[in-house]
């Protein structure tokens, strides 16, 4: 979308845009390179979220920012609806023989899925190894049976 | 008054179809598992393909890409594993037989836990056009930033409908191809006839037609559960290869519904054998390409 200057003939050059307190809209402000007039238009709040949902940074937002954290869109989509979203935290703990030897007794098509599950449970318990007994312990945590 | 530098939409929106694509340079082959009728047992299927896949010796994973329905996590034994996001990426969750899941129900902590968008302009206004985009750019985020690794076959469970796969061929246009699932009912092949010629008409390469539900199987005795079902000719009437029929066992369901696909502990049953012979077809196809 161009604006012309109606007294000077000139395309009007964008200058700024503010968001509105309430996120829906947008102020974008355009001048005249001639004779310096400002004017200025206010999207309408339904139009400046469908182009939000397209997944990007518009106004000031956009300005200088970095690329969106991973799945951020959702995220935000979802808040104050129960999304469940952790960062992982410290060092992987590491698995000793004993441990080892008790997930090499589930089923093979289980294993993985178990390991993973464990190790998630003992990294953010700070735990810095898994043993037998932590197995114990996560198994009860997480409701697991037979593993 | 000085000069603000503009945000740049476009360039934002090119750097996303960027983003999705170096994602899934690591991943041999990206197949939707579609049909337009739901009801077809299409999830189920999809999640028993995995597996089958995975027995053979393949690193896969499953993008659930039905938002409202999603049920790809449970199918696979993955729920509960919340997504831990890094900066490289989202983990997705590990489900029997290694396989790697993402799916909105990670996202949600209960079972009760509606999928429900916060609005941020709060608007009642231009709801549905704002919805159809944010889902869409849902499907693009899951595409983008879950941190797959290597895959040899992502599969795709895509949602009722034939819009989303639309969307998916935008986003992923170097996509394998689409295996198109039915039952042997006259309205589901109405229904998946149109889903064909929609996915035709968006210039997809549709890979087979599988006929799930083919039957209703007791040991190893099948019968029918649907007369008229007559998957081969009307694969031939569509055009598509027929990829073959996986008959209905009640222990599918069960042990589906526990998160182990039914493939897993039955591969010696008529259904579990079908499930097994799809698997070494697609990839048969998918090697051919």
């Amino acid at each position: 979308m161009k604006f012309i200057c109606n007294d000077c003939q000139e395309v009007m050059a964008f200058v700024d845009n503010t968001p509105a307190t309430d996120g829906g809209s947008l102020t974008i402000s355009y001048t005249c390179p001639a004779c310096g007039r400002t004017i200025s238009m206010v999207t309408n709040p339904g139009e400046t979220q469908v182009v939000r949902s397209l997944g990007v940074t518009i106004g000031h937002e956009a300005l200088g920012s970095a690329s969106p954290a991973p799945m951020a869109m959702i995220r935000e989509a979802l808040a104050g609806q129960d999304a469940t979203t952790t960062a992982a935290t410290g060092p992987e703990p590491v698995w000793t023989e004993a441990a080892l030897k008790r997930l090499s007794a589930a089923p093979s098509f289980v294993q993985g899925m178990v390991h993973r599950l464990y190790t998630d449970y003992a990294q953010q318990k700070g735990y810095t190894e898994i043993t037998p007994a932590i197995m114990n312990e996560a198994r009860d945590a997480l409701g697991m049976t037979g593993m | 008054m000085s000069k603000s530098p503009q945000p740049d939409v476009l360039g934002q929106v090119l750097a996303q179809r960027e983003a999705v694509a170096a994602r899934l340079a690591q991943i041999k082959h990206v197949v939707a598992v579609m049909s337009g009728k739901g009801g077809v047992g299409k999830s189920a299927l999809t999640a028993n393909l995995a597996a089958a896949l995975a027995m053979q010796g393949r690193t896969v994973g499953v993008l659930d890409a039905d938002l409202h329905g999603a049920s790809a996590a449970a199918m696979l034994g993955a729920r509960g594993q919340p997504v831990v996001v890094n900066p490289e990426g989202a983990r997705p969750a590990v489900g029997v037989a290694d396989i790697r899941v993402m799916s909105m129900d990670l996202f949600l902590t209960g079972d009760d836990s509606p999928v429900t968008w916060h609005h941020p302009g709060g608007l009642a206004a231009d709801t549905f056009v704002w919805r159809g985009t944010m889902e869409a750019n849902i499907l693009r985020e899951f595409l983008a930033d879950t941190a797959w690794g290597r895959l040899d076959n992502l599969l795709i469970d895509m949602p009722p409908g034939a819009d989303r796969f639309e969307t998916l061929l935008r986003l992923v246009p170097n996509l394998s191809g689409a295996l198109v699932v039915t039952i042997p009912s006259q309205v589901s092949h109405l229904v998946v006839r149109r889903a064909i010629a929609a996915a035709r008409q968006s210039g997809a390469r549709l890979l087979g037609l599988v006929e799930n539900m083919a039957g209703l199987t007791d040991g190893e005795v099948t019968r029918e559960l649907f007369p008229d079902g007559q998957g081969p000719a009307f694969a031939a009437e569509v055009g598509m290869p027929y990829l073959g029929r996986v008959p209905f066992d009640p222990e599918l369901a069960r042990t589906t519904d526990a998160g182990r696909p039914f493939v897993l502990e039955h591969s010696d049953t008529p259904a579990g054998r079908a499930i097994l012979s799809l698997a070494e077809t697609l990839e048969k196809i998918l090697e051919q390409k």
